[in-house]
């Protein structure tokens, strides 16, 4: 199969495409966001007098100058967009600068007066959580409690032969997409505003900027695409109410463009969390009772704290069937950075743990950890994590027995060790649920048109941040209408000219794409061959659409052209809502993905480093839309994952960042990764089955860790249980003499 | 950014070089970054910037042949060199072997270090055709994509190099 060219590769491969933070504007500023100097702190003063005085400056402002709602968040908006007297982390903003260079903006931050009585840092959950702790929020220091419950769980641990008991912890992970926030906010003649700006749900931002400003959302226009990279971390607003703000003040075009430093200050992570997990057997290995206690520090704001905290909790039994289940989640307020969205959304924290488990246990018992995981993974028929129903398939069981498969053969293969070096093998499994779960708003959507100018135009509110959801527009309307990619034309990215679909998230996309051209065709076709009727006097059984038009008797009887000129456009539109389970349990998923992981490591025991010489995932989520596309979004998952194992942690002193940048927070090199990444994609979908391709935009980063921790365990004997894996960690592990004495 | 004429204290200097062929010659102040000027004043924005210190390669360009990250190098160094932008790879009749390598291969998905992937391609392949797997590793050292992993990006250089 000749692989698919991306529909923006040219542009991208050229350097041609621009950015949002490539553009500019006649007249255009520069601005500035001045953070916060203190974690927790009270604003005692507050003068930008110096600010504004210093020439080439345009404009300066504060909590004062904000029109309307002085407060941000995608559910909750408790975070102020400009500081009046409390500053909760460093990453709060208390003033921002327009002016004519980006030098002058900066010279003018050091200008703006603030006086700060420093408050007691709260730098940790459990410091939040002690009963002397100073109030973050009204409300107190706890966003969110979550929990399920199933059985009785003390009965069943009383009936387990063996027990494993571990507190995971798992560090805070920076996105680091390559493109900071930025863009560019001009403000129009008529009085309207266009935001240039990367995000990954372009009308939540109309929202949430429509009432910040006081304005009619319709006064708003948002382009959103493309972006150089998301991963979840730009769906929350960052800079476009500060831009917005300093545009309406100076009537100019206002240019942000974030510093790697400034970006690590104000932007969100990945919730850091610890995870208790007491899981036990009985004699023939079959889980009976596991119980969890997850605490996430949640940093300084809400944003979607809760959702990623009730999503770990619905994922902490995983794929597996156990018979009692007592989960328990906290997420906290701290005066940490703010942690939000990130691909995998919880599920890569809890899969952790529980795979860590299922290692345990299987040595515990002395059985196999692939037959433990054979015994208990669902099948097909079974309910899903919180009992709900859900989409049957049998993907669990697949990706089980594929990654099964792979083990063996490489176990076979493995380098031998050498005096210095130990290697391992490791595996996991998960299921990870797509769209935003039940009783959330979920609504999606899509437009059909044949345009005046006989452009097949498809029309979504989605976002390009790289994960290729152009490449799967053209490659799904192309196979569903029979035209070629030439005859489309796809719009994306821009509140002014797309239906509402929803957010760019959730593993969404390509599901909801392939939903919404199963609901917009019939219709399109009907019409699109009516016409030809019409014109040709055809009959409509012997057309069809074809490349380039409409064809007749194997050729193309009527171009789109032809079939456009001179008439109204044929216009379909659909609005539907992600799928959902039946079972009325809050935030429980319908549609799930499955992965198995086998991981190969070899550990330097003079240097405790640890490499990783092999990744192999098997995935199932129905099929493939585009070869390409979907490899990219398992090897590049699981290479983000596997920093996240070994090396990414956004390390905080008493509420200060501590790394600020790629020299001290290490995302992986080329040098980090194996070179033949390998992977496969389990397409088969039970007969019958009318949801389609799912999204692999997370899946690929959710069951790696843990497959990595098992295959150092397999090369030293080394449990690990603290992420990332340290060589400092290691060493320590074999002087506390874990390392195998005789490894085969 | 236009550069500020009262940017404290700094002056400015005559400075003349060659951009992907073409001669260049602009008064600017000696020490603002190359990939400021290059993209803010020459408008050629193919160069990136993410990290500023020199550790992602996002801004990488070829200057008289070398591998250099722009956020380190400052606008008088470029005095009478040879610079080379991801721009200087295609025209109007096509891209760059390297390019269509890949495009082919899914070498890239946001886009935003390729730039200075296809840069340190180049670098590579010019002075190495057939290059090992370590000596991809050490060419590729210096640029981080947070995307692909690294694997569409090694087939690339692969394809590049046996075509």
């Amino acid at each position: 199969m000749k692989k698919k060219i991306r529909p923006d590769g040219k542009e991208k491969v050229t350097g041609r495409l621009k950015y949002l933070t490539d553009l500019t504007f006649p007249e255009m500023l520069w601005a500035k966001v001045l953070r916060s100097a203190y974690p927790h702190a009270r604003i005692l003063s507050l003068s930008t007098e110096k600010a504004r005085q210093l020439p080439g400056v345009q404009a300066v402002i504060t909590h004062e100058d904000v029109p309307a709602l002085n407060g941000f968040g995608i559910v909750t908006p408790d975070q102020p967009v400009l500081c009046k007297d409390t500053v909760r982390y460093v990453g709060d903003a208390v003033a921002a600068v327009a002016a004519e260079s980006v030098e002058i903006a900066a010279r003018a931050l050091e200008l703006i007066e603030v006086h700060y009585e420093p408050l007691p840092v709260v730098d940790s959950p459990e410091k939040a959580l002690a009963k002397s702790a100073p109030l973050l929020h009204p409300g107190g220091n706890i966003l969110h409690r979550a929990g399920f419950q199933r059985g009785d769980i003390q009965t069943a641990f009383s009936r387990c032969v063996n027990v494993v008991e571990e507190t995971y912890e798992v560090p805070r992970q920076l996105h680091a997409y390559m493109e900071t926030e930025g863009g560019v906010i001009v403000p129009e003649k008529d009085g309207t505003l266009t935001v240039y700006v990367g995000t990954q749900h372009g009308f939540k931002d109309r929202f949430q900027l429509s009432r910040i400003l006081g304005m009619p959302e319709e006064e708003i226009r948002i382009i959103s695409s493309p972006m150089g990279g998301s991963f979840g971390g730009k769906d929350e607003l960052n800079i476009q109410p500060y831009g917005a703000l300093l545009a309406l003040a100076t009537g100019r075009p206002v240019k942000i463009h974030q510093t790697r430093q400034e970006s690590m200050r104000s932007s969100i992570k990945r919730h850091p969390m610890s995870i208790t997990m007491k899981t036990g057997v009985d004699q023939n290995g079959r889980l009976l009772a596991h119980q969890t206690t997850i605490t996430a520090d949640t940093g300084a704001y809400a944003t979607l704290g809760p959702a990623i905290l009730d999503f770990a909790v619905e994922h902490a039994c995983g794929p597996y069937m156990i018979e009692a289940v007592d989960t328990k989640g906290v997420s906290v307020f701290t005066n940490n950075g703010v942690s939000g969205e990130f691909r995998g959304f919880g599920g890569n924290q809890i899969t952790f743990a529980l795979e860590g488990q299922m290692d345990r246990l299987a040595a515990a018992i002395g059985i196999d950890a692939l037959e433990l995981r054979r015994l208990n993974i669902r099948r097909e028929q079974d309910p899903g994590p919180l009992g709900q129903r859900i989409v049957q398939t049998n993907g669990a069981l697949e990706v089980l027995e594929s990654a099964a498969q792979v083990y063996r053969d490489k176990k076979q293969q493995m380098p031998k060790a050498s005096e210095w070096k130990r290697t391992g093998i490791g595996m996991a499994v998960t299921m990870h649920g797509g769209g935003l779960g039940f009783g959330r708003m979920d609504p999606a959507g899509g437009r059909l048109s044949l345009k005046e100018n006989g452009k097949v135009e498809i029309a979504f509110g989605f976002e390009e941040a790289g994960q290729g959801i152009l490449a799967v527009i053209e490659a799904v309307a192309t196979e569903e209408l029979g035209c070629r990619k030439e005859d489309l034309s796809i719009v994306i990215g821009d509140t002014a000219l797309v239906p509402s679909s929803g957010s760019t998230t959730a593993s969404r996309g390509t599901s909801m794409v392939w939903h919404s051209l199963q609901r917009l065709k019939g219709s399109f076709i009907k019409q699109v061959l009516a016409r030809a009727v019409q014109k040709t006097g055809a009959e409509e059984s012997v057309l069809s659409i074809g490349p380039g038009g409409v064809w007749k008797n194997g050729k193309c009887a009527l171009s789109f052209e032809s079939l456009a000129a001179g008439e109204e456009p044929i216009v379909v539109s659909t609005q539907f809502d992600f799928p959902v389970s039946p079972d009325a349990i809050d935030s429980a998923h319908y549609l799930y993905t499955y992965s198995g992981v086998v991981a190969q490591t070899e550990v330097d025991l003079l240097t405790g480093r640890i490499k990783v010489t092999g990744l192999h995932q098997s995935t199932a989520a129905g099929p493939v839309v585009n070869e390409m596309g979907y490899r990219g979004q398992i090897e590049g998952g699981g290479v983000m994952a596997l920093g996240y194992t070994l090396m990414e942690d956004v390390v905080m002193t008493e509420g200060q960042y501590a790394t600020e940048n790629f020299d001290s927070y290490l995302v992986p090199g080329i040098q980090d990764v194996p070179f033949d990444l390998e992977l496969e994609a389990i397409e088969t979908l039970p007969p019958g089955d009318h949801y389609g391709p799912r999204g692999v935009g997370e899946i690929g980063t959710v069951a790696v860790a843990p497959a990595i921790a098992n295959a150092i365990y397999d090369a030293i004997g080394f449990r690990v249980s603290r992420l990332p894996v340290k060589p400092e960690a290691v060493l320590q592990s074999m002087e506390r003499g874990v390392l195998y004495e005789n490894q085969s | 950014m236009k550069t500020n004429p009262e940017k404290a204290g700094a002056g400015v200097i005559g400075l003349s070089f060659r951009l992907n062929g073409k001669p260049v010659q602009l008064t600017v102040p000696p020490v603002i970054r190359a990939v400021d000027l290059i993209r803010n004043e020459l408008g050629q924005t193919g160069t990136k910037i993410s990290c500023g210190i020199g550790r992602c390669g996002a801004c990488s360009v070829l200057i008289n042949g070398k591998l250099s990250v722009s956020c380190l190098t400052l606008a008088y160094q470029l005095e009478g060199a040879s610079v080379e932008t991801v721009e200087g790879l295609s025209d109007q009749n096509g891209v760059h072997p390297i390019q269509e390598a890949f495009l082919e291969e899914g070498g890239f998905q946001c886009g935003y270090c390729t730039p200075g992937m296809v840069m340190a391609a180049k670098c590579l392949l010019e002075s190495n055709p057939k290059p090992s797997e370590a000596a991809i590793q050490e060419a590729f050292s210096g640029n981080l994509c947070r995307c692909t992993g690294y694997g569409g990006i090694i087939r690339s250089v692969q394809r590049a190099c046996s075509s």
